[in-house]
């Protein structure tokens, strides 16, 4: 992370019949995120990420202004997202999905395993337990389920009551059963290097849905970020930046530490 | 009531012997140290015979007072020689050292013991942040994550990596597993906030020391809050109360003991050390802030005829809500380790029988 961080500029690309907004940052090999039911919101992470990859973080469709009944399924929308990648000339790029976010990866990666590298599922919904509930209430709900600890974490820019529902409801439409035995099959064949990260205090998805992502996938690693919640890109962005950057860029030797200890030559 | 008896090494230390910590590696006679190893064995195995539930053990370097700088060592030995006691360890110090090395330890303790090993996680008393160079204000953080990556590395069934503040692991697969699963019972130590949040949030036990009851009631009611928050309810066998005591024929002969009981520590750091460490190592009762107990003794709380020790035992139980006492025994006068061995037996015959329905 030798670069300095870019500024993100706004984009948009028509695939699939959308017309999808996106924001751009960064030099190096694409790595292209997918948000979480909460809508495309820039962190820190982003920022730090984008010191060592071009990042393009986009809006799904139905998140943003404008609505979408359209998209059936969280494998519709992996398709859309795909098409978008695209239509970006965007190929063998590395794929990072948050949440619900990482539904929609997950399937984009069992569905396009030509156009990912490799995959990153940031305390991904994927695979959840029963009667595991969406986030929903006030803001200091909301909070206390997606931060380990929310009083250090800046206030987030209100958005309209009727866009967070709208978010909301498609993501809980969208975002499939529990455990999908079609999804799951998938994955077990996937190919690719994947990384699966988890706060230790995650109060959506139990960090014990990590092990089931291993269960499954053939070349996965589970790397939980301690004293973090739901949301590790805001609460943990450093220790998350570092992790994922030095697993895309080392793959499997990502476990082999360059650490140095030496104190005095 | 349960009854654990806190061995820490007898070490007969000469007259002439210097006060201080750390204490010079020249002072040590190595035939003195075999003798404390021996006799280990002898004062565990007269305690698991007169019906002691537990033999703690614990943490502590560079002195005298207590022989056994690793505990895994000192409890690797005792579950080979002594069968049936529940081996305690209270505990290994996690600040100062690497939390997946103490989690493979102690599943291998755990194995080794047959499932009798209880398992007290400690931050360290001041003074032991100087003996592997641990900044004092980094070692309670230090403890929280350790603790709560013990936890994890003895219950994830597959490799893990760990993005910590303070540690780093990338993969991680504790071999062998505890016998006891998820885990042996498992207690923070320490009167903190932060211990008591941890071992609520965790679903631990607490283990409190060497307070006067009223104060250790803080603690506890501070840990059983939190356990409600938490939604749960710990069992009175999730709370240790570690203690010293004089137990004596007659409450005369304990109240003169008392009366010569030294109020300063065996062995000091030196002023300028201790008043430095005094204002970088915060700690706190339960949330209230308290300076770090340094170069003071510890208190006695349990003293004088077994009468007296049951009605303050009684006492301990419902104002701590303490359900396993620790204790260390005092011999006034002597360090003759044939007292301690006395202490015992007055302690198994008088007592032990007595407070059994506490």
């Amino acid at each position: 992370m030798a670069n300095m961080a870019s500024v993100f500029r706004d984009g948009s690309v028509d695939a699939d019949g959308f017309c999808i907004r996106y924001q751009e940052a960064g030099e190096g090999p694409p790595l292209v995120h997918l948000h979480g039911a909460g809508g495309l919101r820039l962190t820190s992470a982003h920022d730090l990420l984008s010191c060592a990859f071009r990042v393009i973080a986009f809006e799904m469709p139905g998140f943003g202004a404008v609505e979408n009944q359209k998209t059936q399924t969280a494998q519709d929308l992996a398709t859309t997202m795909a098409a978008a990648a695209e239509a970006l000339g965007l190929s063998g790029f590395n794929l990072m999905g948050t949440s619900f976010g990482g539904t929609v990866a997950s399937w984009m990666a069992v569905q396009r395993r030509d156009l990912v590298a490799a995959l990153v599922l940031d305390a991904p919904s994927t695979i959840r337990p029963e009667g595991g509930e969406p986030i929903s209430g006030s803001p200091e709900e909301i909070a206390r389920r997606l931060y380990a600890h929310p009083e250090r974490v800046p206030p987030a820019p209100a958005i309209e009551p009727a866009l967070a529902e709208r978010r909301l409801a498609i993501a809980q439409r969208l975002r499939g059963p529990g455990r999908d035995t079609m999804l799951e099959e998938g994955l077990s064949g996937l190919a690719m290097p994947a990384l699966v990260l988890f706060g230790t205090r995650d109060g959506v998805i139990p960090p014990a849905m990590g092990r089931h992502y291993l269960e499954l996938i053939p070349d996965a690693h589970l790397v939980f970020v301690y004293d973090a919640g739901h949301a590790l890109m805001v609460e943990r962005p450093e220790a998350f930046t570092e992790v994922v950057t030095d697993f895309l860029e080392r793959s499997d030797a990502f476990i082999i530490s360059r650490t140095k200890t030496v104190i005095y030559p | 009531m349960k009854v654990s008896y806190f061995e820490t090494g007898r070490y007969q230390a000469p007259a002439d012997m210097p006060a201080i910590w750390p204490m010079p590696a020249a002072a040590y006679d190595s035939g003195e140290g075999v003798r404390v190893f021996r006799g280990m064995i002898e004062r565990i195995a007269l305690a698991e015979k007169l019906g002691f539930d537990w033999v703690s053990l614990s943490e502590h370097h560079y002195s005298p007072r207590i022989l056994t700088p690793s505990p895994m060592v000192a409890a690797a030995y005792v579950a080979a020689r002594v069968h049936t006691i529940k081996i305690a360890l209270l505990g290994p110090i996690v600040s100062h050292s690497n939390p997946v090395r103490i989690a493979e330890e102690l599943a291998m303790l755990d194995t080794i013991a047959a499932g009798r090993l209880v398992v007290g996680l400690l931050r360290g008393t001041p003074n032991e942040t100087l003996t592997y160079d641990l900044n004092p204000q980094e070692s309670r953080e230090r403890t929280d994550e350790g603790m709560e990556l013990i936890l994890k590395a003895w219950t994830e069934p597959r490799p893990f990596g760990w993005q910590g503040r303070h540690f780093r692991y990338r993969t991680v697969s504790v071999w062998p597993r505890p016998l006891q699963q998820p885990h042996p019972p498992t207690f923070a130590l320490g009167t903190s906030r932060e211990a008591g949040e941890f071992a609520a949030r965790t679903r631990i036990g607490l283990g409190v020391s060497y307070g006067p009851f009223e104060v250790m009631e803080k603690v506890t009611g501070y840990y059983r809050d939190q356990c409600a928050r938490h939604g749960w309810e710990p069992a009175p066998d999730q709370i240790i109360f570690r203690a010293n005591i004089i137990l004596t024929e007659t409450d005369a002969q304990a109240q003169r003991a008392m009366e010569v009981y030294p109020t300063r520590a065996p062995f000091s750091l030196a002023e300028g050390v201790a008043s430095a460490l005094l204002t970088l190592d915060a700690r706190n009762i339960a949330g209230e802030a308290r300076s770090a107990s340094i170069n003071r003794a510890l208190p006695i709380n349990f003293f004088g005829s077994p009468d007296t020790v049951v009605d303050q035992v009684r006492r301990c139980r419902e104002v701590i809500g303490a359900g396993v006492i620790d204790l260390g025994f005092n011999t006034p006068g002597t360090t003759d380790p044939v007292a301690l061995l006395d202490a015992l037996d007055l302690f198994g015959r008088t007592v032990l029988p007595r407070i059994r329905d506490i």
